[in-house]
């Protein structure tokens, strides 16, 4: 009887330290499981805000393209809007300078035209080129530039004169197309600054 | 911009190459415009390099392929070449001469300017300062780009440089300030195919709005080379001194430049200096890198980063070697790093910036960016050499310490280094990149960083 109590007794005893060690083991592994957890709530919310920033400067990213590109398309636009306005302009012009009458005002012009030529080439002894419309001006003009013959030979032109040395060594284009050319950027310019650039 | 017409000679006496010869020309200026046109009326520009005795040598900017003696003549314009400026030039594309070749008009010129620019008064220079974010960790974390500075990018045949100054494009701008930032950007004898990633790459990232582009293509006339940076570079002048932006101009590539001006001299039959450059070699690329800087009373500033192939890879040769004289500090990119697979495979060891820790520090960056990137350059130079020492004994025989450096090594070029072509870093991330690499290293072993950055920024690793 004795025996078997204290068998009961070592049982009993070993029943309750099993299961205080498993109670233990229970609490150790909830208390590692709720830092496990609050552990990967921490990392999760890093991993959350990360993404969020990187989604944020995709956005930033596609915004400024979308509106970079916007910006440029209707500038671009706009350029040729105004290109297309100034051509227009230019075409006014040219026929009006077409249909100008050859009075006073364009003999002088033709003369002043003559003396430039001469001064840019270095010499009088110059052959002078023109068109049909303004040949009779500048036939007109040649007993003031003595050395200088007009050519039989008819160029296309609006007006003014091309001349060249009787050598032939040296051309100088002093056409109202030539001239227009030379000008044609502060013109535009000035065309522009009309439409308000 | 002069409004006179100029004479039409049609005496040439030679063609030598690039050069055309007019013969009976008694009133040429030097730099003169000229305008060559053959016989089938096309036009080639061209500028005086020489005149006397009554002769002109003439460089045709587009080449002499196709022209004659005969039949061919020249128009001296009596004005030196001029670009068209005015704030219509951004987010437009021209060609190496400064053409419009994106299907629109000519902008509508402001100004009228010589592409050759004026020279800055030394007087009126203003020491650069403030910082440029590129975005990219390895130049503004540890080479540091400053408004106003000259930076060139050493790099050699097929490295990724383009993918590195079209990132730089994109990403480049100047933080804590409103004021306005342009890109002018000049691609020079580059591929087709450079050429359109460049443009291609600006469009999509919607930077193109603020840049300018001026690409020379490799199937150019050399010679019209010469010509592409100083357009570039009188845009950029204009950009920062009239309107007052701040100007980051990226020339690629300058060798190319060299080579055009090797060919000129060659042609001209001048004594060759080193490797065949002509002997003024040196004071040329100074006209061009000097026009970097701030001047006093004016808002803008131009920044130039001229990047370079070196032949051979040859830090020696005389285009990188007379480069390095005239500008402040350069980045070299490694071969060994790019054949890793490194993106930007930037060596630091052979790459400074001078004028860096002018730029940088609290109120332009931030306290410790000055000692953080000390003790990376430290580190990463003690890695190379532990790297090299490890070849020999092997892991085994390294001390502890040893070890740590190993790891900053490969840290240094993974996680900071190491970048993807479209990721744009703030100077804060870099910086924090920068603690993370040094953090490392035992405290003890932060030796160029003061005790008290050292205890707000280190995280033990």
């Amino acid at each position: 009887m004795g025996s078997d109590s204290a068998l009961e007794q070592t049982v009993e005893k070993i029943i309750h330290n099993t299961e205080e060690q498993i109670l233990s083991n229970l609490k150790d592994a909830l208390k590692s499981s709720q830092d496990a957890l609050s552990n990967s709530h921490v990392s999760l919310e890093q991993e959350y805000d990360r993404i969020i920033s990187e989604g944020k400067k995709e956005a930033e990213k596609l915004e400024k393209q979308i509106i970079g590109n916007a910006d440029l398309d209707s500038r671009n636009k706009q350029l040729v809007l105004i290109e297309e306005s100034i051509e227009k302009v230019f075409d006014k012009a040219i026929k009006k300078i077409q249909d100008a009458d050859r009075n006073s005002d364009y003999s002088k012009l033709i003369s002043s035209m003559l003396e430039e030529s001469i001064r840019t080439i270095g010499t009088p002894d110059i052959i002078i080129q023109t068109n049909s419309k303004d040949k009779s001006v500048v036939q007109s003009l040649l007993s003031k530039f003595p050395g200088a013959t007009l050519s039989n030979d008819v160029i296309d032109c609006l007006g003014g004169i091309k001349v060249q040395s009787k050598d032939g060594t040296m051309k100088f284009d002093n056409t109202i197309d030539a001239r227009l050319e030379r000008l044609k950027p502060l013109i535009r310019k000035d065309i522009a600054s009309k439409f308000g650039r | 911009m002069s409004t006179q017409g100029g004479v039409q000679y049609s005496k040439i006496a030679e063609i030598k190459g690039p050069l055309v010869v007019v013969d009976g020309v008694d009133s040429a200026a030097f730099d003169e415009l000229v305008e060559i046109q053959t016989t089938g009326g096309e036009k080639r520009l061209g500028k005086v390099l020489e005149v006397g005795n009554g002769k002109a040598i003439v460089q045709v900017f587009e080449g002499t392929t196709g022209l004659s003696v005969s039949g061919t003549s020249a128009k001296f314009m009596g004005k030196v070449m001029e670009m068209p400026v005015s704030e219509e030039v951004l987010g437009r594309v021209f060609d190496g001469l400064g053409r419009p070749i994106d299907g629109l008009p000519d902008p509508i010129a402001s100004k009228f300017l010589d592409i050759n620019g004026e020279p800055m008064n030394p007087e009126q220079r203003e020491y650069p300062r403030d910082f440029i974010q590129t975005g990219v960790s390895v130049i503004d974390g540890m080479l540091t780009l400053v408004r106003g500075q000259k930076l060139p990018i050493f790099s050699g045949s097929g490295m990724s440089h383009n993918i590195l100054a079209a990132q730089i494009a994109r990403q480049a701008a100047v933080v804590g300030t409103t004021d306005e930032f342009a890109v002018v950007f000049a691609a020079i004898g580059v591929q087709y195919s450079e050429a359109e990633y460049f443009k291609r790459s600006l469009e999509e990232s919607g930077a193109l709005k603020r840049s300018v582009l001026f690409l020379n293509l490799a199937d150019d006339p050399a010679i019209e080379r010469i010509i592409t940076p100083r357009v570039a570079l009188t845009v950029a002048e204009y950009l920062a001194y009239d309107l007052g932006m701040h100007v980051l101009v990226i020339l690629t590539d300058m060798t190319n430049y060299a080579e055009a001006l090797r060919e000129i001299s060659a042609a001209r039959e001048e004594v060759p200096g080193r490797k065949g450059y002509p002997g003024y070699l040196y004071t040329d690329l100074s006209t061009i890198y000097e026009r970097a800087g701030r001047l006093h009373g004016r808002k803008g500033s131009v920044t130039q980063m001229p990047i370079l192939t070196m032949p051979s890879d040859d830090i020696t040769h005389p285009i990188p070697d007379l480069t390095g004289y005239i500008t402040e500090g350069q980045i070299v990119l490694g071969r060994d790093l790019f054949r890793q697979g490194v993106y930007p495979p930037v060596n630091i060891l052979m790459s400074l910036s001078r004028i860096m820790k002018d730029g940088i520090g609290e109120g332009r960056t931030r306290a410790d960016h000055q000692e953080v990137s000390n003790q990376n350059y430290d580190a990463y130079s003690r890695s190379q050499e532990v790297r090299a020492l490890a070849g020999i004994v092997g892991k085994a025989g390294l001390t502890g310490v040893d070890l740590k450096y190993l790891e900053v090594g490969d840290s240094f070029e993974k996680d900071f280094l190491t970048q993807a072509v479209d990721e744009n870093r703030t100077i804060e991330e870099t910086l924090s990149l920068q603690w993370k690499v040094v953090s490392l290293l035992p405290k003890n072993e932060l030796t160029k960083i003061k005790d008290k950055f050292i205890d707000q920024y280190y995280k033990e690793r």
